[in-house]
Parts: structure tokens; sequence; C-alpha cells
């Protein structure tokens, strides 16, 4: 056989990752305790294949690094190695233009994303590949390896559901599209009059990502330079196939596993596949990278540890269990479904259940983790509470008594923050827990909107429910906003106005106009002006004064300023549900602030005088039902509870007026 | 009972009215025996008794005196006349008979030759409790030049999309190429459930339904459903997947809303009815299932289900065009034992007549006359030194003299004159042609027949 290469990179740029993991390329982040990278490469030597090209942008001298330390780049290697790197490779399309423009491959090459786990035996796909070249040449330029998995399966995560639609005969695609958002599927007229009487509708696939592919594959990446991904390229070749008359074709295997590690969802499925063996040959204990130290023993309900391992009295290894070597585990520990990466040290009563810790990572006594990724250099303190979903990057640390409510994401680097600069890891040790609890919660929310990747939709149908339910209850205190930038930059924009107003004694049309301009300029909904009027002006006594002034101060200081500017409120404080979100952006305020909760009922009896704020509209909002326990405790402040009386009586007694 | 047989014989023939015009339908000979026979005794050799035979006054009257049909057939018929010119539709005819109706039933249409096994569409309709089982085939290529046609006649038809489950058992979408400009549209709910789909064309359908009782009701309740095939069975297939089965147009009033909603009560009913209670208990004890992978329930608690049985292999003929009737006649003749040659016929000696061929009864046949690959029908006339190959000559039929006749098809009491060269024609009922005349690839009808047209 003749050499066929492979390329590998970090997949489409997923946000997710970047944001996540920083500090590591996406292929070198341990499964099952072995780089991602690792089980690419040993499920292409196993096919035969004998030379690779390794193609990364990203974080390539790291890549390079871990390649030359592995078993691949040894002499006795059976398939050769070579890493290219460019800055320039931004996608598959860039990729394969560059293979084309160097000339790298002759002969049929086999096309693999480098987060691809697998055993699938390709041998007859090849056979059936060659067969279908030598027929007819230059006519199938690609065959595609799917895996049969109905819908339902683990593997399959909502993103890579395709359809496609296939003659039942030569098994060609006629059509491939993604599934993801679509109620209805199209097929056109046209892929049915190919001649065949047959056809199938397959929606039972999952794309595993390994191709094999002609040579001319490359050429046709360049001739379209539009091509960026291989959905581009599967799409235009079908489209255009009366033209080109080029055709894809495909394998579909039933047995044999097959997945991409394209998000956290898909992670947690493979690992616990992995550890449950279905990858065979490819296991944790085969030690198929042939590290040394990273042997591991495997004994009943797939348990396995590493060398150096050592676990307290009372603690069990329920079942599904790989714990990597000089791992310390407490007494009483419960861990199931679980990867615990080298050098750990966990305490004593510490609950596990489909965790993914990597290394030396800490962890105190009495914690709990649900299905929860934990990264490298992590301590988790005493008494927290991991629910599910929940992601700790690196160098996080956490608690001690916190419980991270579903989903939450801590990171020590910021989302929007390009991801060239390493300076941030300084930043960790010498800032205070309370301060870091801070600036992650913020992340935890941002986190909600960008990271659905590890929630599993059990039910599909209602996809659209859970995730309006997930981000719903926070949407009052920080508007959840793609674009966090403007908000920021226009919420500073809005301080800087009403402190000019103060200090020149604007007028209040004035200032209304500025904001107006303002809005525009930011393309800020009328809704976040008025959220973020409120906050800054709740704000602005802190500002002005330090945030360090007591109750008293901060009362003294806001109410003039809200007599002052109470023409601007009402401008934008209008209809009853104007009062509602004014009311919830306040409560947000105050969460923050515990604090000054008693500056609270000043706040809202002198809006009310002010008639910024009706009492309908006050009552609705106290009696609306709170989703967290923190604005529950501020309900039952006592000082708000008598003001709400206070609102009650008068109004029963204006009705008893009339 | 378990199923009342219907057979719809009332069809006019509209695809070959050159054939038609004056012999009905249900009366053409294939393989001299009248078409309608082959329905009948298709339900005669699975056990069927009784048959209501839904047609017309002329076949009434024909039924009643054919001798062949009357002894061949043990079937106790129920024959139901309808009006021609009512212009009902099947599903008319079926509201028309809703009072003989007491079971599900199974429907066929009386231009249906097949040698399938019935109880492979039934045992679907009963294994599953499936509200529609149908027949289909892969269709058969014609072989034959057919008469009055110019070249080889291509595909004109639109094709039919059947889309079944990887068992090829489920029905799960029928659409006609005309209707689906827009291209092919699937709801992703469907492909959930049935997450591989084989659609197929070039599927010939039989016009064979087993239909649950209720759907008769159904009918009753939605008068505006004319035609079993055209409108009830595409209905029937699509309300496998809707979620309520309640939905109907605003715009009505709500007086016939109420009486939908009847009707699609109704259809809710045909599974609950009698037994439905314990099938229902014996699906939730059992571990069988309909499909793999999810783990619902089976058929995703569906209650209306549709089958189809398609047959790769065996005969199956649908005689609605002369394409088709023509190819009956040649492959029928081969699946009886009868002798080729009817006892009552009078051949001569010194003729010759092929294995191949078919000489129906009373049939003269004179000297140095030589018939090949050709089926003769009752009471016809041929004179000396005939050559007839690769014809079909129906009843009462007088070919004089020294006629060649090739590849064509001569309808009841037709006179061809002396010496006439017919080839690849159609000579309509009742026509002369004239001596010595040289025909090709025509279709010689008589001109109040073209005025009918």
């Amino acid at each position: 056989m003749k050499s066929i290469t492979c390329y590998l990179f970090n997949s489409e740029f997923q946000t997710i990752y970047r944001v996540t993991f920083h500090f590591s390329h996406q292929a070198l982040l341990p499964l099952a305790n072995v780089s991602m990278i690792d089980y690419t490469l040993e499920f292409l030597t196993s096919t035969g294949v004998q030379e690779t090209f390794v193609f990364c942008c990203w974080m390539a001298s790291k890549i390079k690094e871990h390649l030359q330390k592995s078993k691949w780049c040894r002499p006795t290697s059976p398939n050769v190695v070579h890493v290219i790197t460019s800055d320039l490779y931004r996608s598959l399309g860039d990729v394969l233009r560059d293979v084309d423009t160097k000339a790298l491959v002759r002969s049929d090459f086999l096309l693999v994303y480098g987060d691809v786990v697998s055993n699938i035996d390709i041998s007859q796909a090849l056979q059936e590949h060659k067969q279908r070249r030598n027929m007819d040449k230059n006519v199938s330029v690609m065959t595609m390896i799917v895996k049969e998995s109905p819908p339902g399966h683990k593997t399959r995560c909502e993103d890579d559901d395709i359809i496609i639609a296939m003659d039942g005969k030569s098994k060609r695609i006629l059509h491939y599209q993604r599934a993801q958002a679509l109620k209805r599927l199209h097929f056109p007229m046209n892929i049915f009059h190919s001649g065949s009487d047959e056809f199938e509708i397959r929606f039972d696939l999952l794309d595993c990502h390994i191709s094999i592919c002609s040579p001319q594959v490359a050429e046709l990446f360049t001739d379209n330079f539009d091509y960026q991904t291989k959905n581009d390229f599967v799409r235009g070749l079908l489209v255009n196939e009366e033209i080109l008359g080029n055709q894809i074709h495909m394998h579909v295997t039933k047995d044999g596993y097959g997945a991409r590690v394209s998000n956290l969802l898909m992670y947690d499925t493979v690992s616990s596949d992995t550890i449950r063996r279905w990858v065979y040959p490819i296991t944790p204990e085969a030690n198929f990278a042939d590290q040394e130290g990273q042997s591991c023993t495997h004994s009943r309900h797939n348990v396995y540890r590493e060398t150096g391992v050592s676990l307290g009295h009372g603690s069990q290894m329920e079942e599904n269990v790989l714990i990597g070597r000089n791992t310390m585990i407490g007494a009483n520990c419960t861990i199931s479904n679980t990867v615990i990466g080298a050098n750990c040290v966990i305490g004593d009563n510490v609950t596990l259940d489909r965790a993914y810790i990597w290394n030396r990572v800490h962890i105190a006594d009495d914690v709990k983790v649900k299905q929860s990724v934990i990264c490298d250099n992590v301590e988790v303190k005493h008494r927290v509470v991991l629910n599910e979903q929940c992601v700790l990057a690196y160098n996080v640390v956490v608690g001690p008594d916190i419980t991270l409510p579903e989903g939450t994401v801590l990171s020590m680097h910021h989302p929007d923050e390009e991801d060239d600069e390493d300076d941030d890891e300084f930043l960790s040790d010498d800032n205070d827990v309370g301060y870091r609890k801070d600036k992650t919660k913020q992340k935890g929310i941002n986190g909600d909107t960008m990271f659905p990747g590890l929630v599993l939709n059990a039910d599909p149908e209602s996809d659209s429910e859970s995730e309006v339910s997930e981000g719903s209850h926070d949407l009052g205190s920080h508007p959840a906003s793609p674009e966090l930038d403007d908000v920021k930059v226009f919420q500073n924009e809005v301080h800087g106005t009403l402190q000019r107003g103060l200090d020149e004694n604007i007028s209040c049309d004035n200032l209304v106009l500025e904001i107006n301009s303002l809005k525009y300029a930011y393309n800020i909904s009328l809704k976040e002006v008025m959220q973020i009027l409120i906050r800054v002006v709740l704000e602005f006594p802190f500002h002005q004064q330090g945030a360090q002034i007591s109750t008293a101060q901060y009362s003294s200081h806001l109410l003039p300023l809200l007599k002052k500017w109470a023409p601007v409120f009402k401008n934008y404080v209008k209809r009853p549900q104007d009062q509602l979100d004014c009311l919830a952006s306040m409560e947000g305020v105050f969460l923050e602030r515990e604090t000054h909760w008693a500056a609270l009922v000043k706040v809202l009896m002198s809006m009310y005088q002010l008639e910024i704020l009706e009492e309908e509209g006050i009552m609705h909002w106290f009696n609306q039902g709170s989703t967290t326990d923190k604005s529950q405790q501020l309900r039952r402040n006592q000082g708000l509870l008598k003001f709400i009386q206070w609102l009650q009586e008068a109004e029963e007694s204006s009705e008893g007026d009339e | 009972m378990e199923l009342q047989a219907v057979l719809m014989a009332a069809g006019g023939g509209s695809r070959m009215m050159d054939l038609t015009y004056n012999t009905p339908k249900p009366l053409l000979p294939v393989g001299n025996r009248p078409l309608i026979w082959y329905p009948l005794n298709l339900l005669e050799r699975v056990g069927f008794e009784e048959v209501i035979v839904i047609t017309t006054k002329e076949v009434q009257k024909a039924l009643s005196t054919d001798q062949r049909l009357k002894t061949d057939v043990k079937l106790r018929l129920d024959v139901v006349c309808i009006q021609e010119e009512a212009d009902m539709g099947t599903a008319d005819a079926l509201r028309h008979i809703q009072q003989k109706i007491k079971t599900d039933i199974l429907v066929v249409s009386c231009d249906l030759i097949t040698d399938v096994a019935l109880h492979e569409v039934v045992d679907l309709f009963r294994a599953h409790s499936a509200t529609l089982s149908i027949l289909m085939s892969k269709v058969h290529e014609f072989t034959e030049t057919v008469p009055g046609q110019k070249g080889k006649k291509k595909a004109g038809e639109q094709r039919d999309f059947v889309g079944v489950d990887v068992t090829g058992k489920r029905l799960l979408f029928m659409a006609n190429e005309a209707d689906l400009d827009e291209g092919l549209v699937l709801r992703k709910s469907i492909m959930r459930k049935h997450p591989r789909m084989l659609i197929k064309t070039g599927l010939l359908d039989g016009h064979l339904y087993c239909l649950k009782r209720s759907v008769v009701d159904f009918l009753v309740h939605n008068k505006c459903v004319t035609s079993i095939r055209g409108e009830l069975v595409p209905y029937l297939v699509r309300k496998q997947f809707s979620k309520s089965l309640n939905s109907q147009n605003a715009t009505e009033d709500s007086e016939k809303n109420q009486k939908q909603q009847d009707a699609h009560h109704n259809l809710e009913l045909l599974s609950t009815s009698k037994d439905e209670a314990l099938l229902q208990l014996a699906r939730e004890r059992s571990c069988w299932n309909d499909h793999r992978g999810d783990m619902s329930e089976a058929y995703h608690g569906g209650k209306l289900r549709c089958y189809v049985h398609i047959m790769e292999e065996g005969m199956c003929y649908r005689v609605n065009t002369l394409a088709a009737y023509i190819e009956a006649n040649r492959v029928v003749p081969k699946l009886f034992e009868d002798p080729p040659i009817h006892p009552a016929a009078v051949v001569s000696e010194r003729s010759l007549v092929g294995s191949d061929s078919i000489i129906g009864p009373l049939c003269q046949i004179s000297d140095k006359t030589s018939i090949k690959r050709s089926n003769v029908g009752t009471s016809t006339t041929i004179k000396e030194k005939v050559k007839i190959t690769n014809s079909i000559i129906m009843n009462g039929v007088t070919i004089e003299e020294g006629c060649n006749i090739q590849g064509s098809v001569i309808c009841n009491n037709a006179v061809i004159g002396r010496g006439a060269d017919i080839k690849y024609c159609l000579v309509g009922s009742g026509q002369h042609v004239e001596p010595e005349a040289e025909r090709t690839n025509e279709v010689i009808v008589g001109s109040d027949q073209l005025m009918e047209i």
C-alpha cells in the first residue's frame, strides 16, 4: 500500500476549547490519561498508515514537543510523523490547499480530524474505494466512513446530526446535510434522477470524520478557494456533480468504534466508552502510547490502577475507574465512572461520579463532584460541591464551602481576551479566594450561553425549553448579550455622561439626549439601556466615594442623585414591563452587595415617591417567584417587608377612598 | 369471518379506450378468460367463499350469463351495481356498500393478475394490527411492441416514490413525482423514529388493500374522499405520524367540524375497538419491539400503521394499458395447465398450431394455417393459409384466407378481409378490414369511437 497521509489540526477552532483549556491544545488533552493525539495516531498506525502529516496552527510547538517525546518519533515507529505548522491554517480548506501546493500526496490518502478516537477496520472501505477508482478513474474522489448509530446513541451529539441520501446499490452519496436545526428535511428532486430505483435516506449514521481521499481532493480545494470545511467540500461536490462529475461514496460500518471528541459532551462519552473497553484494543491498560510509568492494572468492574496509587481506608472504587500514577486517595471515598490523572491528592469522604480529573489536582475533604471536568493543577477546597456539567479550568482554586450550580465554568482566563498571552498565569496565586469567586461567578454566566457542550439533551423535542430555563434566572442581573464588549463600553460611557452631568450641572433633557445617542452608537436595546442606567446610578456612590462606604453614607449619597435624575428615569421607565425590568436590575445590583441591602428600601421608597415606580410594579416584583436562594433571602429582609406592608396598606386605603 | 372481500370492477379502462369502448374492462379476454376471473380466482384460491363485486349493469349481465365463469368460479358473488354515469371513485363505492361491511375488508381491483401469496399481505395486516396493508411489486419491463405506438415509449409516466423502513414492510412515505416539484420533504421526527428509510421507485401498485373496518366508517364521515389510491391511502400514510388526529380546516363551519371530529374520533377508535385493550396488554408484557436503538415502546406509541408487501419475485400485472394487456396475454397461459387447444375447437390437422398458442372453444381453424405465440378467442373462424404470429385474437373474429397477422390485437367480432397484411395494429371491435389491405402500426377503430374521444 502506498503511503497514506493524514492531517490533524484543531478542528474548526472551537471557541469552547479555546476558552476553557487555554493552556493546552485540544489534541493534547488527556482522555483516559492519554493525549487525544495518541489515540488518533494509534488508529492510523493500526490501519497501516506509514506516513502521517500533522498539520497544526495553534500551539504548534507544544504538539511538536509532545510528538518528539512520544513513540511516534522513535526510529522503530512504523508510522513516520511529520509536523507541518503555519499560522495560516485556519480551516481544512487552507490545509488541503497547502497540501496541493507542496504536492505532498500523489496517491490516495486518509483524512482524519485530530480528535478522532476509533478502532474501525477500514480495510474493506479501502478496497471498495480502490475498486471504484479502478473502474472509473477520477470519478469517485472520496469515501467517507460512517458508523451506524441510531438516534439516541451515546456517541451522537446533536451538533453532528447528519442526514444522508444515498443510492441504494452503489452507496453513492446523493445528498448530505447537517440536520441539527432543521425540522423538515428537504431533498431536491434532481438527486432522484440518477437512474437508480432505490434510494436510502439515512439518519442513523455518524460521520466518523475519517475519509479516504484521492489526490484530486486537494486539487479541488485549490480550485474552489471558497471551500473551508469538509462540509463545504461535500456539499459543493454534490451540487456540482453534473458539471464536475465527481462523486462521493460512503462506507457504513456496523461494528467498530468511531467518534470525534468535538465538545465536552463527547469528551464525557468517549472517555467513559474507552474505560468500558468499547475501543478495544485501545484500552487504558494496553499503554499503547508506550509511555513509561503509564502501565496500569485492569481488574474487575473495569477498575484500572497505575503504579503508586494509594487508597485510604474504607474508600471504594465501584466501577469504571481509572486512577493515574502516584495519586493518593483519602479514606471513605466513593469513586465511580471516573478518571483521575497522575499525582493528584484527594482527601477524605470525597464522592466522585463521572468526574474527569486531570493531573496534579488537589481535592480536599468532603467534596462532591458529579459529571464534571477538573483540569490540571486545580485546587478544590473542602466541602465544595460541583453539580453536573461543571468545568474547572487550569489552576483554578475553588472554595471552601461553596456549591457550584449546574453548568458552571470557572477559568482563570477571560473569554474575551486574546489567547496568545500567557501572563495571566501569574494572576492566580496572590489574589484572595473571595475575589476569585466574584470574578469566576461572572464567567459562569457567560459560560451558560457559550457552553452548551456538556448538556445532554435527553429529549431532543424539548431543546428550546431547557435552554431557556437554564439561562433565565441570570437574565435579570446580567444582560446576557453576546456583544459583551459593547455593553460594557456603553456602561462606562453612561457613567461618564452622568458624572459630567453632575460636574457641569447639565440638564436632564440633555442627559437623555446623550444617552440616546450612545444607545444608537453601541446598538443597545431600550431594555438594556434602562438596566444599565439603573446599575450605573446605583453604583455611582461606590465610584465616587470608594467601595468601602457604609450603608448610611451610601443612601445619603444616592438619594439626592435619584431625585436629581428622576426625569431621566421617567423617560425610560414607562410601561409596567419597564418597571419590572428596572426592579430586576436593582435586585441584581443589590444581590452583588449584600452589605447594603438596607439601602434597597430607601431606594425603593424614593423611587416610589418620585413616581418612577408604581406600587403595582413593586408588588408584582416582590411576589414574583424568585429563583435563587439569595434573592429569596433578599426578599425576607426586614426593612423590605415593612415597606411592602406599608405599600399594601396604602393601596388598600387608597382603594377605600374611592 | 375475518375479512370481507370487495372486488372493484366498475372501472371503465380509461387508459386503453381502444380496447374497452365496447367491451367493459372486466370482460376483456386475457388468455381466453375474462379479466375479472383472475382476481376472483385469486380470492378463491385462498379460501374466500363470498365476495362483494362492485360493477356495472353490463358486467353483471355478463357475469350471470358467462358459462365459463359460472362453472369455474365457486365463489358466491354478491353483485352490487352502480351507475356508470355517476362517476364514482373507489372510495365512493366503498361508501355505497357500507351496510354490507361488517369486518375488516380486502379490496381488490378487477385488473389485477398476480400469483402473489395473498397471506403475505394479510399477515402483515394481522401481525401489526395495521390500519392498512397493501401489495406492491417490482415493475416488469414490457418487451412486446405495442400496436399504434410510435417508437419505444419512454417512462413518461411519473414515478411513485414509496418510502419503507429498514424491514421493507412499514410504509412510511408515499408520493407521486408530480406532487414533488419542490423536492422531497420529510419531517425530522419521522427520521428519528425510522432512521433508515428506503425510497423505492419503480414499484407497481397492485391496488390490493387490507383495510380496517373503521376506515370505512371514516369514509362515511368524510364524503370528500373519493378514491382509495388517490386520497385515502396517502392520507393514512401521512396520518401515521401526525401527533393529533384532530386537525381540521378552520374555515369549515362548525357542523362540518363536528362531523370531521367524529370521523377522526372513529379513526382513533379503530385501534381501541374490542381487542385493543388485550393487545395493548400483550405488548406491554412482551419484550417484543418493532424497532431497535431507542428504548421507546413498540411503534413509538403510534396507533395507525400502514404496511406494504413488496413482491420481489413472481408475477404481478395490472391490466390497465394496452401494453400491459398484451404482456398479460403472453404470460398468463403459462400459468394454467389447461390444454392449449380447447376440446370444443375444430382445428384442421393440416394446420400448424404452436404449443405456445392457445385456442378457445368453438374455433374453426382451417388447413395450411399457422399460429404461433398467439391467443385465439372463442368462436373465431380462421380460414385457409392464414399466418398469425404474436397476436391476440378475441372472440367471434373472422379472418379470411391468406391473411398475415403479426403482433396485433384483433378485437371482438372484427372481420379481416382476404389477403390482408396486418402488422402491429389494433383492430377495434366489429371493424372490417378490407381485402388485400396492408396496414402497419395503426389503430383501426370506427369513426364513432373516434368521436367519443
